[in-house]
């Protein structure tokens, strides 16, 4: 544990140093400028836009960091020789990979809650003063970022290339938002040539509809952001996380370098 | 009879890439027997590709052999109590550019078990030892080749290991940072430490080493003693390159 706490810090630390993640707060405010320029053409549905538009672009940004972090956390460490200097003292593998992994989310986290703070401030300076699940929404963005980046560092690992793990990567998050109707091609009017990969895919694939918390703000019922509705989804990130970062430790037991 | 810091059993390591359903196999080593005694200071030498950074990867768990044994203090290359008490400065190391030195040790020297009490003042005392108390604080991507090469060192020694394995130490350095580090390497050996070093540079292996191994095409066909190169007319690189044409 120790060494994973230690692996994970010194990620955050370099992370956070990295002009990437100051770009992509610059690249934010641009786009949440422009939210607000939207919001101004939709008239009586400003603030609804507003959330929306800013909600989903948190979350790409996030994604965007996360994505890159997770193709070169250790193509980029096994290139550069870093990766010798850690794995010839005794840390595990396991505690490697998980250390870095949990270095890089919580960049992510962090990141994600900065421009969200800049977001809940332009939000309240425009009066929003809604009971939407805000928190719950930032929750669920942050949710899908995590189970795509755990993804994401597996392919990296099995395909030893940042580009194909980024493209991927990609196909899968945005086949996740289409899991429902994926599942209902199984069941209604598939091809036999077509049911097994669709079928392989509903598992492969993270079900990210599950953390679509935006499309339940405007909901009244109070199950949406319910304790029992957050800890199935905390639950399902937390065990598909588990799954893709065991796989990829058992990759790189068996890597040579 | 002292005991092995480093033991090669009969060790085999061949590559095997897979192109288009097409299998290459090529040897990196072939059936190495090598021992090297705690204490003692030993060289290897070959020609590029004979193996010597395959030997030192085997050593250290980097690389698996595919037939043979690798002990290093008596234990598995994969055993966490063993690799304690390695250091290891690969050819050419970089470290994260946006960190101090002294942020860098802090990490690598807790992932190597040091505590917290007692590392601020082990940090200090390595800096010192390689030259860079001045520049402690400044972030690594500013550093010279050579400082980093210090830095590498640096976090080789740091946990004060039994055994230190150094791959091209003095690789691109100029002379006088060359002479420092050999100055470096021999205060090491004067505190016991057992020391396995590559290099081209036959002239610093002579300096630095109490014997030499020599490596070609992945078999060590020689091993040659202090004694031995010095009452050679040409010394260790007469007997090298008769060893190796």
């Amino acid at each position: 544990m120790r060494n994973i706490a230690i692996l994970a810090l010194t990620g955050w630390q370099e992370n956070l140093r990295r002009r990437f993640y100051l770009l992509s707060l610059a690249f934010a405010g641009v786009f949440l400028y422009l939210s607000l320029i939207l919001g101004v053409l939709a008239v009586e549905q400003e603030n609804r836009v507003l959330l929306d538009f800013g909600l989903g672009f948190i979350e790409l940004m996030g994604l965007a960091g996360a994505l890159y972090g997770a193709t070169t956390i250790v193509l980029r460490e096994m290139e550069t020789k870093t990766v010798y200097l850690v794995l010839t003292r005794p840390v595990g593998r396991g505690e490697y990979i998980l250390g870095r992994f949990l270095g890089l989310m919580l960049s992510v986290l962090a990141s994600m809650a900065l421009m969200s703070a800049f977001h809940l401030c332009i939000l309240w300076a425009k009066g929003w003063r809604g009971p939407e699940p805000y928190a719950a929404a930032f929750l669920g963005a942050y949710l899908k970022v995590l189970v795509t980046a755990a993804l994401t560092t597996f392919l990296a690992i099995f395909s030893s290339s940042a580009l194909t793990a980024g493209v991927i990567s990609g196909v899968a998050w945005t086949l996740g938002h289409f899991l429902p109707e994926i599942r209902y091609l199984i069941t209604h009017g598939a091809s036999r040539v077509s049911i097994v990969p669709l079928f392989a895919l509903s598992y492969i694939v993270p079900d990210l509809q599950l953390f679509n918390l935006r499309d339940r703000l405007a909901a009244t019922s109070p199950l949406a952001a319910s304790e029992a509705g957050l800890a199935w989804w905390v639950g399902y990130a937390v065990l598909y996380t588990a799954v893709w970062l065991a796989l990829a430790w058992g990759l790189l037991r068996r890597k040579e370098f | 009879m002292k005991a092995l810091a480093l033991e090669f059993r009969s060790v085999t390591k061949t590559y095997s890439r897979s192109h288009l359903g097409r299998t290459t196999l090529s040897r990196g080593i072939v059936d190495l027997g090598w021992e090297v005694p705690e204490g003692e200071s030993c060289g290897l030498l070959g020609l590029n590709g004979s193996g010597k950074t395959t030997t030192f990867k085997l050593a250290l768990g980097l690389l698996r052999p595919t037939s043979g044994e690798v002990r290093i203090l008596g234990r598995s290359p994969a055993d966490a109590v063993a690799l304690a008490e390695v250091g290891f400065l690969p050819e050419l190391p970089y470290f994260y550019p946006f960190l101090t030195p002294r942020e860098a040790l802090r990490f690598y020297g807790r992932l190597s078990g040091l505590h917290e009490d007692a590392l601020a003042d082990r940090i200090a005392r390595t800096l010192d030892l390689v030259g860079l108390s001045e520049h402690g604080s400044r972030r690594m991507g500013e550093f010279s080749k050579g400082m980093v090469q210090r830095v590498g060192l640096a976090q080789a020694v740091l946990h004060d290991p039994r055994l230190i394995v150094l791959d091209e130490p003095v690789s691109g350095l100029d002379p006088l940072a060359i002479k420092e580090f050999r100055e470096l390497l021999g205060e090491l050996r004067g505190r016991g430490k057992t020391l396995v070093v590559s290099s081209h540079s036959i002239s610093e292996l002579e300096k630095v080493c109490d014997r030499v191994g020599i490596l070609k095409e992945g078999r060590l066909v020689r091993s040659i003693a202090h004694q031995e190169w010095e009452a050679a007319s040409e010394g260790l690189e007469g007997l090298f390159v008769e060893t190796v044409r």
